[in-house]
């Protein structure tokens, strides 16, 4: 008797199971699929809602309360850490009694770098103990500013360094938007010398003589991340200019150039170099 | 009590758990009873969320199929906006959980807004270690009211740097710090459960490890000394290789090893360093 009622429990248990994973799992795909369409119907909803039973009526004002929170909450992460997320695609792969695997599907932008992340997070508990892990990590990133991140990335997706890959992301876009401003600079301040043939968001400046033609300056400032997440940037300058002047240069400025560029980049910082370069050129 | 000292103690703590155990030994009839009220709550349980289910996924295929939603479609309009703001409350918590796992740190508004609570979570290598929390007073200036921090963490130092002037920057290093901690604990961890190789030293920063290991040829005692200069990181800026056996310390396998010791994990070079055969 005992052996069947304990049997007959064990069924309805994962009956319960199987209708609350079902259930999550439409709950996140509307949210996830309709989220406009949702909050216009709550707001219809909200605005003629009268009768009903009391207890109802308190679920659905705390679960008001508790959203109202959490999206003040999330706008306050989303502030502090600059990583705003556009997609979150949760989906539960496996769920035992101990263990619980789930993918993370994310995509968003962490300044103004887009990014996309997947994996899975194992959760483990056991009797004392609780075990939370990352595996199966895969990240994409696009973008002009990501050709040289190849390396780092793939050594992040080896070590699942979530936190690392999130903090180089924002150093880097840091320094991406330190040589952006200062390109935009130059070229605001000198419209007809500089010229920026990829936009401001790439890695060259050009610098042209109005008067003489063939002569350039081509600055290359570009920013490199080890596989360890150390950024470096590294300015270089590159000159051109026609062959019979070349002939004439005989104070070898062509190849001396880039090393005199360099110990001015140590002594003045970047901006006074480069104004200086701008100045040779604009007389 | 004057059985207990008739008897002893001993005794009487006997007699407690002879009855005890005798409370435990209930009738057959009424575990029975038990197990029938469970079915029973279950089964209403149970019908409650099929009933609930179906109606989250008609819900569903009407916004699939961008159709009109009516009154009737969810019983009753409560029920309805209960249904779409579970939806909505599970999307932001899996979002904030997204969060966490990404950023390292949850913020939480408390004290009807006096205050934040944030909690830094740390991680080695794709495994979530310890998270430590602590109340922030925004009230005036920004000041740290309440911490789990451990003390040997530099706390103070980076606090008067950054906490009142860019918080961002603030949480920033102090999760670098916590992270390089819990990567430095994880590897001494790892260490040991390789098996081979004593831990023999190490503080509570993990800033300082001497490892003993056995040079495999020559059965040599071998010890490292690791020093981590930087806190915000994991790896050593510091390796010596000291032996009785000069000849061996400065052969070029070991030079190869104090490099591999330098860049990378310790667990990692060392495993590297048993599968050319260095140690035991």
């Amino acid at each position: 008797m005992e052996q069947s009622y304990e049997e007959e429990i064990k069924i309805l248990q994962q009956e319960i199971e199987m209708y609350e994973a079902e259930q999550e799992n439409c709950m996140r795909s509307i949210s996830t699929e309709h989220g406009d369409v949702m909050q216009s119907i709550l707001k219809t909803v909200c605005s003629h809602k009268e009768r009903g039973d009391g207890v109802l009526k308190k679920d659905v004002s705390k679960l008001i309360t508790e959203i109202t929170n959490m999206e003040t909450d999330l706008r306050r992460q989303t502030k502090i850490s600059e990583i705003s997320l556009s997609e979150c695609c949760v989906k539960t792969l496996e769920k035992r009694k101990r263990e619980t695997i789930q993918q993370y599907r994310l995509s968003g932008h962490c300044r103004f770098l887009s990014f996309q992340v997947e994996f899975a997070l194992t959760e483990i508990q056991d009797s004392d103990s609780f075990l939370r892990k990352v595996t199966d990590l895969n990240i994409i990133v696009d973008g002009a500013e990501f050709k040289d991140l190849g390396a780092f990335v793939s050594r992040v997706e080896e070590t699942k360094s979530l936190y690392l890959f999130f903090r180089t992301l924002r150093l880097f876009s840091d320094r991406c938007d330190e040589r952006a401003r200062t390109f935009r600079y130059f070229k605001e301040k000198y419209p007809d010398v500089v010229c920026l043939p990829e936009g401001c968001s790439s890695e060259v400046m050009i610098i042209q003589s109005p008067s003489l033609t063939g002569y350039t300056m081509n600055i290359y400032w570009s920013i490199s991340v080890s596989k360890e997440g150390v950024i470096k940037p590294k300015i270089e300058l590159l000159m051109k200019m026609p062959d019979q002047a070349q002939q004439m240069d005989s104070q070898n400025v062509m190849e001396t150039a880039p090393e005199c560029f360099r110990s001015l980049l140590m002594i003045f910082g970047v901006e006074i170099s480069i104004e200086c370069l701008i100045k040779t050129m604009h007389f | 009590m004057e059985n207990v000292r008739q008897q002893g103690v001993l005794d009487h703590l006997m007699m407690l758990e002879r009855a005890g155990t005798r409370r435990t030994e209930r009738p057959q009839h009424s575990r029975l009873e038990e197990l029938r009220n469970a079915i029973a709550t279950l089964h209403v349980k149970r019908d409650r969320l099929r009933i609930e289910t179906v109606a989250v996924k008609n819900l569903k295929q009407k916004m699939d199929q961008g159709m009109p939603l009516e009154d009737h479609d969810y019983g009753d309009l409560l029920q309805l906006e209960k249904a779409l703001l579970t939806s909505r409350h599970m999307k932001l918590k899996d979002l904030q959980s997204a969060h966490s796992l990404i950023a390292g740190y949850d913020l939480m508004e408390c004290n009807q807004g006096k205050s934040v609570c944030v909690s830094l979570h740390t991680a080695f290598e794709g495994v979530y270690v310890e998270t430590y929390n602590m109340e922030v007073d925004l009230t005036r200036t920004v000041q740290i009211s309440r911490h789990n921090i451990p003390p040997y963490v530099p706390l103070e130092m980076i606090a008067k740097q950054t906490l009142q002037t860019d918080f961002k920057g603030f949480l920033q290093t102090l999760s670098l710090h916590l992270n390089a901690l819990a990567g430095r604990k994880q590897q001494i961890s790892l260490i040991m459960e390789l098996g081979t190789v004593k831990v023999i030293e190490r503080n509570q920063l993990c800033n300082f490890l001497i490892l003993m290991c056995k040079a495999q040829e020559e059965s040599e005692t071998v010890l490292c000394t690791l020093e981590y200069g930087d806190l915000t990181r994991y790896l050593p800026t510091r390796v010596t290789i000291e032996s009785e056996n000069t000849t061996l310390v400065e052969s070029q396998q070991w030079r190869k090893n104090r490099l591999l010791l330098l860049e990378f994990p310790v667990h990692c070079a060392l495993l590297t360093m048993r599968k050319m055969g260095s140690i035991a």
